[in-house]
C-alpha cells in the first residue's frame, strides 16, 4: 500500500511538472480565431479592415503616394511598404476644391527623399505636416490660425531651411484674400509677409531665393500678365513691368513662377485658359536682368520645352 | 499513540490523497478541454494554485499515513518549498505577461473576463462557464494600452473603457442577457423617442441618436452606432483631433432591466435606459426616463 501511494504521488508530481512546462509553452493569449473556425468570420468583422494592395501615384522613381482606403499613405520603395500620413484625407481637400480626390492637389505637397510635406486645414487653422525621415516621425505646424475656405494652396522649399506657403481663399466673385508665409527653420515656424494689396484671384507664385519672390494674378479672362515681385523677403511688393511685343499682346497673359537661369531670371508666360495662339500651348519666355523688376521677351517655347 | 488519533490521521491522510487525485484529474481534464475546446481557466493563475494545492495535499497524505523519519521530513518539506516557490515564481511571471481583467456582477451571476497580452496589446473577451472556466469569444478590435475601467451598468451589462495604441477612447460592452425573451432586437429603434434626465436629453429617431448634454448637442447617425448583444449600443465619433481618422467611443446606452420596448404593441417603450459617458475618469452612469415621441418637441 505504501508503495502504491508513494508511486502515485511520484507520478502526480512528475505529471504536474510536465503539465506546467506545457502550460508555459502555451500561446500567450488564445484568440477565438486561433482555434475556433466557426467563429472566424465574426472576429474578422471586428478587426480593422485589411488594406487592399495600394497603387502608388509616383512622384519620382520609387517615391509615391496613394489616397486609397480613404487615407493618405506614402511609399519610398515602389509600394512595397506604406507609411500612413497621420492626416485626415478630408482635411487635405478642405476649402474650394472640386476635384475627385483621387490625387493630391498639385503644389499642396512635397514628396522627396528628404522631405514629405502636406498642407491641410484642421478646424479653424491651416497647418502643415512634415517628415524629414521618410515618415518615421511627423511634425505639425500651424501656418495660419484663422481659417477661411482656401482655394489656391502651394508649399515649396528652396533648401532645407527656407520654404514658403502661398494660400488664397474667401473668394467672392473675382476677388479674394491671399497670403504668403515664409519659414527659415525648415517649417517649424511660419511668418506672414506683408500683403501685396492685390485682391485679384491668384494664379501662381514662388520664391527664387530667400529675398526674391513673385505672385502672379489673374485667372479669369486675363488680358496681360499681372506679376508682382518682392526683393526684400516679403516686406514690400511691387508690380513688375513686363514688356510684351505687340505681336503677343493679349496672347501671353498669365505668368508662371519665375525661375533662375544662368545669370538672370526667366519666366514662362502662358496663354491662359482661352488662348488659341498656335494651338494655345505655346508660351512666351521672358528674361529679367534686374532680379525680376522688368521683363523682356526672349523667345517662344513649345510645350515640351517648357518643363523646368 | 492513542488509537483514535491514529485513526483520525489515517482518515485525514486518505482524504488528502483523494483530494490530490481529484485535483490532479481536474488538471489533466483541463488540458484535454483546453486543446479540444479552447477552454481556459477564468484566471490562468488558477493552474498554478491547483498545482500548489496538489503538492501540499500529497505531502500531508504522506505525513498522515506513514511514519516518516526526521531526515525524510526535512527532504520532503524542502522539495515542497522549492516546488511551491517555483510555481509562485511562474505565476508572477505569467501575471506580468497576461493582464487579467476579472469582474463579478453584483448578483454574482455574471463574470467579466478579459485577458490582455501586455506585450502586444491584444485583448480577448471571454465567456465564462461555471465560474472558473472561460472560452475566448472575441478579440478586441483595437490594440489596447494602459488601464481598463470596468463598470457594471446593470447586473447583465458591463462597460469596459480603455484606450487604444493612439490613445483614443473605446468602450467594449459585455452583455449577459436580453430584454425581449430571447428574440434578436435592435437597441436603437427600440428606444425610439425622447429620453430625459436632469441635464441630458437623448432622442432616438430615424436619423440616428441625438444627445443634448447641457446644451451641447451631438448627433450620431446609425453607421456610427455599434450594437453589443441585444441590450447595449456604443455611440462612436470620428475624432478629427487625433488626425488619424480614428473612431472614438463617446457614449454607451444600455437598456435597464425594467425596460420594455413594447415593440409588438402600439404603445411607447417603458422603463429606463442608462447613458454612460466614455471617459477614463470615474463617473456615474445616468438614468434616463421616457419623455415622449421624438417629434413631440423640436430638436434643439
Amino acid at each position: 500500500m505504501k508503495k502504491t501511494i508513494l508511486g502515485a504521488a511520484f507520478i502526480i508530481i512528475i505529471s504536474i511538472t510536465i503539465a506546467t512546462f506545457f502550460f508555459e509553452q502555451h500561446p500567450e493569449l488564445t484568440g477565438p480565431e486561433l482555434n475556433q473556425r466557426n467563429e472566424k468570420l465574426d472576429t474578422q468583422e471586428v478587426k480593422p479592415p485589411q488594406p487592399i494592395p495600394l497603387q502608388p501615384i509616383y512622384i519620382e522613381d520609387s517615391i509615391g503616394y496613394s489616397l486609397q482606403n480613404n487615407q493618405l499613405q506614402i511609399t519610398y520603395n515602389k509600394g512595397m511598404d506604406w507609411i500612413v500620413v497621420p492626416v485626415d484625407k478630408v482635411q487635405l481637400f478642405a476649402g474650394e476644391y472640386n476635384g475627385n480626390e483621387q490625387e493630391l492637389i498639385e503644389k499642396s505637397y512635397i514628396l522627396t527623399q528628404n522631405r514629405a510635406t502636406f498642407l491641410f486645414s484642421e478646424g479653424d487653422r491651416i497647418k502643415l505636416i512634415y517628415s524629414l525621415n521618410q515618415g518615421k516621425t511627423w511634425e505639425h505646424t500651424v501656418v495660419r490660425e484663422e481659417y477661411l475656405p482656401i482655394r489656391f494652396r502651394k508649399v515649396a522649399f528652396l533648401n532645407e531651411s527656407f520654404g514658403y506657403v502661398i494660400i488664397s481663399g474667401d473668394r467672392t466673385m473675382s476677388q479674394e484674400w491671399n497670403a504668403v508665409y515664409l519659414t527659415k527653420d525648415g517649417g517649424k515656424q511660419w511668418k506672414e509677409t506683408t500683403h501685396s494689396n492685390v485682391t485679384r484671384l491668384i494664379y501662381d507664385g514662388g520664391f527664387v531665393d530667400e529675398n526674391t519672390g513673385f505672385l502672379s494674378f489673374g485667372i479669369l479672362n486675363p488680358v496681360e500678365p499681372d506679376l508682382h515681385v518682392t526683393q526684400d523677403g516679403g516686406n514690400s511688393w511691387s508690380p513688375t513691368v513686363v514688356t510684351i511685343p505687340e505681336k503677343y499682346h493679349q496672347i501671353f497673359v498669365m505668368a508662371e513662377t519665375p525661375f533662375k537661369e544662368e545669370e538672370h531670371l526667366a519666366v514662362h508666360i502662358n496663354q491662359g485658359p482661352n488662348g488659341d495662339y498656335q494651338g494655345g500651348k505655346v508660351k512666351g519666355k521672358f528674361i529679367s536682368n534686374d532680379n525680376g523688376k522688368t521683363w523682356e521677351f526672349s523667345m517662344e517655347v513649345l510645350p515640351n520645352e517648357s518643363d523646368y | 499513540m492513542n488509537p483514535t488519533i491514529n485513526q483520525k490521521k489515517k482518515i485525514g491522510g486518505w482524504l488528502f490523497f483523494l483530494f490530490s487525485i481529484m485535483l490532479f484529474c481536474a488538471q489533466m481534464g483541463y488540458f484535454f478541454l483546453q486543446s479540444r475546446y479552447n477552454v481556459e481557466y477564468t484566471d490562468n493563475r488558477i493552474f498554478y494554485l491547483i498545482n500548489i494545492l496538489i503538492l501540499i495535499s500529497l505531502v500531508l497524505t504522506i505525513f498522515l499515513l506513514f511514519t516518516v523519519t526526521k531526515k525524510w521530513k526535512m527532504i520532503i518539506v524542502s522539495i515542497l518549498v522549492v516546488l511551491t516557490l517555483l510555481l509562485v515564481g511562474l505565476m508572477i511571471n505569467h501575471s506580468k505577461r497576461i493582464n487579467h481583467i476579472i469582474s463579478i456582477s453584483s448578483d454574482f451571476k455574471n463574470v467579466l473576463v478579459i485577458k490582455e497580452n501586455r506585450a502586444t496589446g491584444q485583448a480577448s473577451y471571454y465567456r465564462t462557464y461555471y465560474g472558473i472556466f472561460a472560452r475566448p469569444k472575441e478579440m478586441f478590435p483595437y490594440r489596447t494600452i494602459g488601464e481598463f475601467k470596468v463598470k457594471w451598468l446593470e447586473k447583465d451589462i458591463v462597460a469596459v473603457t480603455y484606450k487604444d495604441s493612439i490613445h483614443s477612447i473605446h468602450q467594449y460592452i459585455g452583455t449577459y442577457g436580453d430584454r425581449n425573451e430571447g428574440s434578436y432586437s435592435y437597441v436603437g429603434p427600440s428606444i425610439h423617442g425622447q429620453w430625459q434626465t436632469e441635464s441630458v436629453r437623448l432622442i432616438s429617431d430615424s436619423e440616428g441618436i441625438t444627445i443634448d448634454n447641457n446644451g451641447e448637442v451631438e448627433i450620431y447617425d446609425w453607421k456610427n452606432i455599434v450594437q453589443f448583444g441585444t441590450i447595449a449600443v456604443v455611440l462612436m465619433k470620428n475624432n478629427e483631433a487625433t488626425l488619424m481618422n480614428n473612431n472614438e467611443a463617446e457614449w454607451t446606452i444600455a437598456l435597464n432591466e425594467n425596460f420594455n420596448s413594447n415593440s409588438n404593441a402600439a404603445i411607447p417603450p417603458s422603463g429606463e435606459i442608462t447613458l454612460y459617458k466614455a471617459t477614463m475618469d470615474i463617473i456615474e452612469p445616468l438614468t434616463l426616463v421616457y419623455e415622449g415621441e421624438a417629434d413631440a418637441q423640436p430638436k434643439q
